[in-house]
């Protein structure tokens, strides 16, 4: 659902573009950054409602929105020259792009409000320093579980074997990615999630089958948001973010991580090197950085803030998101792990996830 | 003037057809027929992909699956498009019957993705269905993620192309043999079986081949309405083309399928040659 709207609105915004909203922008802000458009890159609902709008504002220029629902899809596009002033990956996209020399270095001097960031998203190890990368938003992958039916005793005991538990078959909703399928599978044995070791994937492989064949799970997308929301099953793997809103929804619902460790993730602004305003990309990201235009954002999407204040704000009493255990999700937690960019692996997980599909149970 | 000085005509045709469906389908051998990570340059020919394929039953099974929905899925087609159509084709008026066929191509002009998308909101445990049941205090369905949502979304999607050819297989009949087998004491039933059926099945046999092939191939009306745990093959090579990035497995996957979809087609037009014969003893 989220891809068509996505679609919808990026189609939208391209047409806006066509029919002369440039004109909005003014002389001035066109002398000092050298052109008054600025073109973001950026994941569908991913935003706050009058942020793009407000900046254009501020700064008397025009924004140009495009959105993308998958990484992949953002590459591809970026590969094919399109060009783009603010791009807002996932962390091993960064390292690919950084790797691939695609990205261009920050000025920090241009963004001081670098200093709002929140201490659990320094130092993450796919760019430590700040070097290429702002973060946007960040969170952890976890279950949300019914707490009616799901005791959590029985979460702390069993951590993410509790998708194998059989008391709970028909009830399983699994993310249909086979990064975060492989994720939780290894994590439960024990192992990394970046392993490379061919006897651990086969053993996640089976992991995976084995859920296949006795849980009759339910693997979806973007639509586990509205189903868990609506209460239809009792366990699903969800991104935080998406658990913060879960939870906002529903308060039979609880977000849990397990002790086995999970994917910390962390979404970023760059900006690509074919950048034709990275002038004014600097002034766009540190205007996000600001209070007001993050707790638009964290306010709007539900994702965690990378502002201190904001994310502190929202969180505290009377924050939109007091006691919603999703919207602080575990930092520092030592099994925790970002995924690292490896294309040779990520393709063999995904033939065989299709595999574990497949498999008629 | 000889059909013979309109033959140049074709040429656009054939080079259209050259470079859009030949090439890309030697492109598609060649990459079946190869070892992964080849430049162009340097071809290193292998069976592997196929061996690949043979030696796991995951996969022969997807490709089985597959077949039986699209089999069911052209069933119900004709056995619900075949009524339609020839109600459709037995409508007096004129006006009345370029109305109907109008409301049944109207669908298709809206694109299949959207339309799919929008059974997904009726569908869905939550949709349009389940809450006008739960208002009325009756049990919920469950009716998305089920053999049931796939094969009823491909029903909607197809059923026009088989309801079209049948109709014009009908509409281009000659009324005057079954005027000619009343007049020779023949009942309705008589005349539809002996007469009617026998001489609209080659629109019969079109509508299967354009519902069938398709019903096969779908990928997007399984992931929507199946769910990711309904993988048919389609599924498996849009995954080895757009994720697990083996394309030379997926190019062997989709040749499979091509030769076992030739196969049937030919088996389809060696049904259509016998009412042929038949007709011609009429």
């Amino acid at each position: 659902m989220k891809k068509i709207i996505a679609l919808t609105l990026s189609l939208i915004t391209a047409s806006a573009a066509v029919s002369g909203c440039g004109s909005s922008g003014s002389e001035e802000a066109a002398e000092k950054y050298g052109s008054d458009t600025l073109k973001v890159f950026n994941w569908g609902e991913y935003i706050g409602e009058d942020v793009i709008s407000n900046f254009e504002k501020e700064y008397g220029v025009t924004v140009i929105s495009e959105l993308f629902d998958s990484n992949e899809m953002m590459y591809t596009k970026l590969q094919a020259g399109d060009k783009y002033d603010v791009l807002v990956p996932s962390d091993y996209m960064i390292e690919r792009l950084m790797n691939e020399e695609m990205l261009l270095p920050l000025d920090k001097s241009l963004i001081p409000n670098l200093d709002n960031l929140t201490e659990d998203v320094i130092g993450l190890d796919f760019d430590p320093d700040q070097t290429y990368s702002v973060p946007y938003f960040f969170g952890t992958v976890g279950i949300v579980y019914n707490k009616n039916n799901v005791p959590s005793e029985l979460l702390e005991e069993q951590g993410w074997e509790i998708l194998k538990n059989t008391d709970y078959k028909g009830s399983v909703y699994i993310y249909d990615s086979e990064r975060d399928a492989f994720m939780a599978a290894l994590k439960a044995l024990g192992y990394s999630m970046n392993t490379e070791d061919e006897d651990e994937i086969e053993e996640a492989y089976n992991w995976l089958l084995e859920l296949n064949n006795t849980m009759e799970p339910t693997y979806i997308t973007d639509e586990v948001i509205d189903a868990m929301a609506g209460g239809v099953k009792d366990l699903a793997v969800v991104y935080s973010g998406d658990a913060a809103y879960i939870l906002a929804e529903n308060e039979d619902m609880g977000y849990f991580t397990p002790n086995e460790g999970t994917n910390v993730w962390c979404d970023a602004m760059v900006i690509p090197s074919n950048s034709e305003n990275p002038l004014l990309a600097h002034e766009f990201i540190n205007y996000i950085l600001t209070y007001e235009a993050s707790y638009d954002n964290s306010y709007t999407v539900g994702y965690t803030s990378t502002n201190d204040e904001v994310r502190a704000d929202l969180s505290s009493e009377d924050g939109e998101f007091y006691g919603n255990e999703a919207y602080t999700p575990r930092s520092g937690y030592e099994l925790d792990e970002v995924f690292h960019d490896n294309q040779v692996l990520r393709e063999k997980l995904s033939s065989l996830w299709i595999k574990v599909k497949s498999t008629e149970s | 003037m000889t059909v013979k000085n309109f033959k140049f005509l074709v040429y656009p045709y054939i080079v259209w057809a050259a470079v859009m469906i030949v090439i890309p389908m030697l492109m598609i051998a060649v990459y079946a027929f190869t070892v992964r990570g080849n430049d162009v340059m340097t071809f290193k020919f292998t069976l592997d992909n196929f061996r690949e394929f043979f030696a796991d039953a995951i996969f022969i099974n997807v490709l089985k699956r597959s077949l039986i929905v699209a089999v069911i899925t052209t069933a119900i087609c004709i056995l619900l498009g075949y009524p339609a159509a020839y109600i459709t084709a037995n409508i007096a008026r004129e006006k009345n019957k370029l109305m109907m066929v109008l409301l049944i191509t109207i669908p298709t002009w809206i694109n299949m993705l959207v339309r799919t998308y929008a059974w997904l909101g009726i569908l869905q445990d939550n949709g349009l269905v389940n809450t006008v049941l739960k208002t009325l205090g009756l049990p919920a369905l469950k009716l998305i993620h089920t053999d049931f949502a796939v094969i009823f979304g491909m029903v909607y999607n197809f059923i026009p192309f088989m309801i079209l050819q049948i109709y014009t297989s009908l509409t281009k009949m000659d009324k005057s043999y079954v005027e000619a087998a009343e007049d020779l004491g023949a009942n309705r039933v008589q005349c539809f079986l002996r007469i009617t059926l026998p001489l609209s099945l080659p629109g019969v046999i079109s509508g299967i081949t354009l519902v069938f092939l398709p019903a096969v191939s779908s990928f997007f009306i399984p992931k929507l309405l199946g769910g990711g745990q309904y993988v048919l093959i389609g599924n498996v090579i849009e995954n080895q083309f757009l994720t697990a990035g083996n394309w030379n497995f997926g190019s062997a996957l989709s040749l499979i399928m091509a030769v076992v979809m030739i196969f049937l087609m030919w088996l389809a037009k060696k049904a259509d040659k016998d009412p042929a014969a038949e007709r011609g003893s009429i």
